[in-house]
């Protein structure tokens, strides 16, 4: 061969090859033409069949609506590990959905948008819960919307409480309660008494979430602004002891602590597991889902130390800084159509409950109202006929977030203070001769590390 | 390793070009043709080198340059001299994750550098399956790490129905906690690590074997030599050069730990298998601080560097004698 046909050739194949490269990094939302096309997250995952029937046909039903709006849904949950380095890198949908630890981090990053203008115009926004709401504005600019809230609780297994002798429908309150409980659970039927989880944060998320209910704290701000550690004391020394006599004494923690809270979901779907502390109505959908027994599931109040307290947190929605003005009023009017006009709308509401009850969804979970308590009272009238979940097996979950004060997560840092506490938690359930006052010392010089390096 | 013989090397190339040299008249058109040639090997060069330099070059560059930044990588970045080298030196967890890569280091070089090399040696000896064998041998290799790994972590399960405790059982050890322990964890991992990296080893170390010639095992065999003998003065010493290089990669490879402790326990129980890249990986992806990340990123890649160059060196008259 010719060299000049060789060179022809190698350049045949070396631009098409170096074009193709740069234009990979095209975005996939967008606006074309007169359609504005924006990426959410949210989407039901592909084992929820139903769900992810009710949600597409929500989201041909709301194009068919907006003619000029195109959905493309992604089913990637948010992901303490995974999530900022998507936003950095742009890869980031135009809608966030995201927990409630994570606003206050993306609006001073500027990470995502003002939607004053557009949520003005949304019905019924005024009735949203102000608790929630104060983690999404910030100088008069709102940043997002709840899309769910929970509060930690019970979750128990009514047939496991039975088979040890237990009232299934007195669940314990306190953590000596508890104790017993798990104690006779794992006697009586070899199961796990009281299920635990220490990694992917879970560890300190549920360290923080048992530390409230004795009336600590995780960080506190002095007077100066600065935020420090504010774990090492009294209160969550009586979790960790707690947790060690449990583990080491009565041998009712079971011998896999070194799990996340979708391992422990399938051993508790699976009846392996007679209690744990997660919030009852967003587990619930998934144990139904994966085949769990719906007689068997029962959520009980947060056991108390003595606070008459629990942890209280959300599911949010934001929208995405880079998204363009098209892109953030499509958003909002998604966010609108998919998580609040369900929840206002008595007329949406109801027929939402049919469809999802035809698809075998549980409908009337109890939940930490998103809205006030006459709009969610209006939506528990318009739903009842379709109610197909056994509430009184959330009796003790319900009268309880009547009478608990809500605490939030800690403001700051939350996922890193939460990275910070796993090993703690994890040494004291896998080393019997762990000392807490040494690892509750390391503990805060790490999270106040930590504050330190966040503040500056 | 020399790549050609020396005598080779010093070939006395100019004189062969002056006495083949064209005549005046005709050097005009080889030395476009030459040109000509030039331009096709540097177009023919183009796409490795726009790909290499944007996707390998680039980032190492840059990356240097962040290890002295701040940056969420959506605001401009901004200069802050050493500051992520102190935070990271300030950061208690750092000598206990460069202790765990250390110890992960010498577990798996202490079982992960013999156990091929023996297999390959008892696999090579095989007088039939030998083939099934090498595949048997290389099929975890086949395996995607992760799901090698979370097929481990359901072996290792503490009760007494884990794989691993119920085999154990049967000789009256355990049930042993393994992942749950802050002292089997790090060994539990090595063992996986072991596992699913050992066929590759494996695979080299036979095509090197092969390579040792029958008629020196049979001199040694007419000599008298056992069967230890003849590994220790035939196969080990044809096998030297392998070795040597496998044993750096695996030195490098140790150091660079990740998937196993990242699937497996995260790290835990309380910090017992945090190494030195899932603390990279957190510091970036969990805490969104790529300056600190970057920082350590470029502080264990100078180890590595200084490790290669300080092995070669030591080893490298060893490896030609």
């Amino acid at each position: 061969m010719k060299n000049r046909t060789r060179s022809a050739i190698a350049a045949i194949v070396a631009v098409p090859l170096v074009l193709g490269t740069a234009s990979c990094s095209q975005d996939a939302g967008g606006d074309d033409g007169d359609i504005t096309t924006i990426e959410i997250m949210g989407k039901p995952a592909a084992t929820n069949t139903a769900a992810l029937e009710l949600f597409e046909k929500q989201v041909a039903e709301f194009e068919d609506l907006n003619p000029d709006i195109r959905i493309e849904a992604s089913d990637v949950p948010w992901d303490a590990k995974t999530f900022v380095t998507r936003l950095a890198g742009g890869s980031a949908p135009t809608l966030l959905r995201v927990p409630l630890t994570e606003p206050p981090s993306l609006i001073e990053r500027g990470q995502v948008a003002d939607l004053s203008a557009e949520l003005a115009d949304v019905e019924s926004f005024d009735a949203l819960n102000p608790r929630v709401m104060e983690f999404l504005e910030e100088d008069g600019a709102v940043y997002g919307i709840p899309e769910k809230s929970y509060a930690f609780g019970l979750v128990y297994n009514r047939t496991l409480f039975e088979q040890a002798g237990l009232d299934p429908d007195a669940p314990p309150t306190t953590w000596d309660e508890v104790r017993e409980a798990a104690k006779a659970i794992t006697e009586k039927t070899g199961k796990v008494g009281f299920g635990e989880i220490t990694t992917n944060n879970s560890g300190g998320w549920h360290l923080t979430g048992y530390t409230y209910t004795y009336g600590g704290s995780v960080i506190e701000q002095g007077s100066d602004g600065t935020w420090t550690a504010s774990f090492n004391d009294e209160p969550t020394k009586d979790v960790l002891e707690w947790w060690k006599q449990m583990r080491w004494e009565d041998d009712s923690l079971g011998d896999n602590v070194l799990g996340k809270q979708e391992d422990l979901v399938a051993e508790f779907t699976a009846g392996n597991v007679g209690m744990w502390i997660s919030a009852p109505p967003d587990v619930y959908p998934n144990y139904i889902a994966s085949g769990g027994d719906p007689e068997a599931f029962g959520a009980g109040a947060m056991p108390q130390g003595g606070a008459d307290a629990t942890l209280a947190g959300a599911t949010v929605l934001m929208v995405n800084a880079k998204a363009t003005d098209a892109e953030r009023a499509a958003a909002v009017k998604w966010m609108d159509y998919r998580a609040l006009r369900p929840n206002y709308d008595t007329e949406v509401a109801a027929e939402t409950a049919k469809a999802s009850a035809a698809d075998g969804l549980p409908v009337g979970v109890p939940v930490l109202p998103i809205f006030d308590d006459k709009t969610y009272a209006s939506y528990t009238d318009a739903i009842s006929e379709y109610v197909n979940v056994d509430v009184d097996h959330f009796a003790s979950y319900v009268d309880s977030l009547g009478s608990l004060e809500y605490v939030a997560e800690p403001p700051v840092a939350s996922q890193e203070i939460y990275a910070a506490l796993d090993p703690l938690v994890q040494a004291i359930l896998t080393d019997e001769s762990a000392d807490i006052d040494s690892l509750l010392d390391d503990a805060e010089t790490r999270v106040n590390a930590i504050l330190a390096q966040n503040a500056s | 390793m020399t790549i050609a013989p020396p005598g080779l090397r010093d070939a006395p190339a100019p004189r062969v070009a002056e006495a083949t040299a064209p005549p005046p008249a005709r050097r005009r058109g080889r030395g476009s043709a030459r040109r000509r040639a030039a331009v096709a090997g540097a177009v023919f060069l183009l796409p490795s080198l726009v790909l290499f330099g944007y996707f390998a070059w680039w980032p190492i560059g840059r990356s240097v340059v962040l290890a002295f930044q701040r940056t969420n990588l959506v605001s401009p970045a901004e200069w802050v001299g050493t500051a992520n080298f102190d935070a990271l030196f300030a950061d208690p967890l750092l000598p206990t994750a460069a202790l765990n890569t250390l110890w992960f280091s010498v577990l798996s070089l202490a079982i992960g550098l013999p156990i091929p090399l023996l297999c390959a040696v008892l696999i090579s000896e095989l007088r039939r399956g030998g083939t099934l064998a090498r595949v048997l041998s290389y099929l975890p290799v086949v395996v995607p790490p992760v799901v090698s790994v979370l097929l481990w972590k359901t072996f290792f399960n503490p009760g007494e129905g884990g794989v691993v405790n119920s085999l154990l059982g049967l000789v009256g050890i355990g049930p042993l906690p393994w992942l749950q322990s802050p002292e089997l964890a790090m060994p539990s991992l090595v063992i996986v690590a072991t596992w699913s990296g050992a066929g590759t080893a494996i695979l080299i170390y036979l095509a090197a074997l092969s390579g040792v010639p029958s008629e020196q095992y049979e001199a040694a065999e007419l000599d008298g030599a056992s069967v230890w003998q003849r590994v220790r003065f035939v196969t080990l010493p044809r096998l030297r050069g392998v070795i040597l290089v496998l044993l750096l990669l695996q030195i490098i490879g140790a150091l660079q730990v990740f998937t196993e402790p990242y699937v497996m326990t995260d790290g835990g129980p309380a910090n017992a298998t945090v190494t030195i890249l899932l603390m990279i990986y957190r510091y970036a992806f969990l805490f969104g601080n790529y300056g600190v990340a970057t920082a350590l990123s470029v502080l264990l890649a100078g180890v590595l560097v200084v490790v290669s160059a300080v092995y070669l060196r030591v080893t490298r008259s060893w490896s030609t004698s």
